[in-house]
């Protein structure tokens, strides 16, 4: 063998590894939600079930976990509408009128997405004690609107930043006003830019824990995270269960990131990249 | 947008600038306002105490053991996420057979929702049902597994390692897309002169990629020191404090034992720290900005 191939024939094995190092947890949690409720228990563990079955996943599918479910689809959705929406106007005159005000303001904005939330929860958490929101979605869109909109508005402002000005010149000599051209050329220009930001924030909110947890204090409002943090709790160690439950909320987002995972990665390095 | 249309301007920016200014910027200062006065679970009014929170806080040998771990985690996972996330990145970079398909796995952890990446961990260290047990002692280590997350002097460690598997997709992400910018003339001019791979990543590539390096690594340091929900799953900042960060150890202070004076005393501790690394990134950015120009 020449040196070349046998330095190929390593790299391919590292490849390898690392698919093992990524891979793992992920086949040790189906397997589990596919083990029997006794097989987790042996010891030592089994890699894959010996009689699989889908009995954890019916058990799994309480009527607690479809009210989990639908509120995290309600929070998730409504948030990721209205943070798009105000991110792609925002970022639009951000990145249209040059004002030094207004660039001060962009970094105010971009920059509060690095300050940790537990730094600022318990007066958010008063606020909207004061206002009467805890418990509703409501405070929860409001809440994930805030912290996803600094990182909406960087990754839209990348993909404003590369259209020219040329094309919106154009139809405004045509007769264009401000709305036809951003609905009409902006708009369909940016879509790529618009779904990689769409995934991005589905992502985050979709597994965001620290508000959920401050803000709802009943089971009719809890979100699958802290569903999920709750069931640890109440059925310590049945992991079958667990794991299925933890399957059932991973494939929603897993599903999407693969099939708009090409605008998605675009969309991140684009922002990460470019600075 | 157009001049003519400049109106429009202040009208598309203010629900994100007022949003962000009411419930980010305003809540920061409620923090402040909020150290300085004490509350207690037997004496809900709030008393102006002034600095006491701070004298209380710093005098204190949980804040320097939550400076401690903070920092541990932080350099940790920052330090193994990048070194870890930039290895992959040059071997996703070799155009070998099963790259495309290897390169969005690779995000497959980054894309698990953090609590549930969490309890999956917290099963894989299990002290009896654990994998990690089991392959231990299948290997001839002990015969009796480890309680990993249980035990003080192996909490962190384990914490590290599951927030490392968590995030260092991210970094390869990046650091692959930084590596594909890396001009293909440099590399060739670098063969041509018989520079070997080694020397070519140390004097072409690296030097290259120093600015994402730098502002990756920052980046990361700033989400690494915000994480909240893996600590909290996995040990709620247990054993005896040894995995409690600022971020859980606000919560805990705050949600856990209503002493809302010291963990906003916490807060802002943490928003100054934030504060220095976020100059920190502007500098670095701007820096690369010039250089680039």
């Amino acid at each position: 063998m020449t040196p070349s191939r046998t330095h190929r024939l390593l790299l391919l094995l590292l490849q390898l590894g690392l698919c093992v190092v990524i891979l793992l947890p992920f086949f040790w949690m189906v397997s589990v939600s596919l083990k029997p409720a006794a097989e987790p228990f042996a010891i030592p563990a089994r890699l894959w079930p010996e009689n699989p079955t889908f009995e954890n996943y019916l058990t799994a599918f309480r009527p607690e976990f479809r009210t989990y479910f639908l509120n995290s689809v309600v929070v998730s959705l409504s948030t990721v509408v209205i943070t798009v929406t105000l991110a792609l106007f925002a970022a639009y005159s951000f990145t249209r009128t040059q004002m030094r005000l207004l660039s001060i303001l962009m970094v105010l904005v971009i920059v509060a997405q690095m300050f940790p939330a537990s730094a600022i929860i318990i007066p958010i958490y008063k606020m909207m004690k004061a206002a009467d929101l805890l418990n509703t979605y409501t405070s929860l869109i409001l809440a994930y609107v805030t912290v996803t909109l600094p990182v909406a508005i960087w990754m839209l402002r990348g993909f404003l930043a590369r259209l020219p000005v040329a094309l919106e010149e154009a139809a405004a000599i045509d007769g264009a006003g401000p709305f036809k051209i951003f609905f009409l050329i902006i708009l369909p220009l940016c879509k790529p830019g618009i779904v990689a930001t769409a995934v991005f924030v589905l992502i985050v909110t979709w597994q965001e824990f620290l508000f959920a947890l401050s803000f709802t204090s009943t089971k009719e409002m809890r979100t699958l995270p802290v569903g999920m943090n709750d069931f640890i709790g109440q059925y310590g160690i049945r992991y079958g269960e667990l794991m299925a439950s933890s399957v059932l909320i991973s494939v929603p987002v897993i599903a999407i990131f693969f099939l708009l995972q090409r605008q998605f990665v675009a969309g991140l390095t684009a922002g990460a990249v470019k600075g | 947008m157009l001049k003519r249309d400049r109106w429009l301007t202040w009208i598309f920016v203010t629900p994100a600038v007022l949003l962000v200014a009411v419930l980010m910027y305003y809540p920061m200062i409620g923090t402040v306002i909020e150290s300085l006065y004490s509350t207690s679970f037997i004496n809900p009014t709030p008393k102006f105490v002034g600095l006491a929170v701070y004298q209380k806080i710093f005098g204190s040998a949980d804040f320097a053991q939550i400076v401690r771990n903070s920092i541990v985690w932080t350099v940790a996972v920052v330090v193994l996420q990048n070194v870890f996330g930039f290895l992959c990145a040059l071997l996703l970079n070799q155009k070998l057979p099963g790259q495309g398909l290897m390169r969005s796995l690779v995000l497959l952890p980054w894309v698990l929702p953090g609590v549930v990446a969490a309890i999956l961990w917290r099963f894989m260290y299990d002290p009896q049902l654990g994998l990690i047990n089991s392959f231990l002692i299948s290997a001839g280590f002990g015969d009796q597994g480890l309680a990993w997350l249980a035990d003080s002097s192996t909490a962190m460690a384990a914490a590290v390692i599951a927030a490392v598997w968590k995030g260092f997709p991210f970094s390869t992400v990046v650091f692959l897309a930084a590596l594909q910018n890396v001009e293909a003339e440099q590399i060739e001019a670098a063969k041509m002169d018989g520079a070997s791979a080694t020397r070519r990543l140390w004097h072409v590539v690296l030097p290259s990629m120093k600015e994402v390096i730098a502002i990756n690594f920052i980046l990361t340091t700033i989400l690494t020191f915000n994480y909240f929900d893996m600590i909290w799953v996995l040990t709620r900042g247990g054993p005896q404090n040894s995995t409690h960060i600022f971020p859980t150890k606000i919560y805990e202070l705050g949600f856990g034992q209503f002493r809302f004076g010291e963990a906003a005393g916490y807060g802002v501790v943490s928003i100054v720290v934030l504060a220095l690394l976020i100059t920190l990134y502007f500098l670095t950015q701007r820096g690369s900005r010039r250089a680039a120009a």
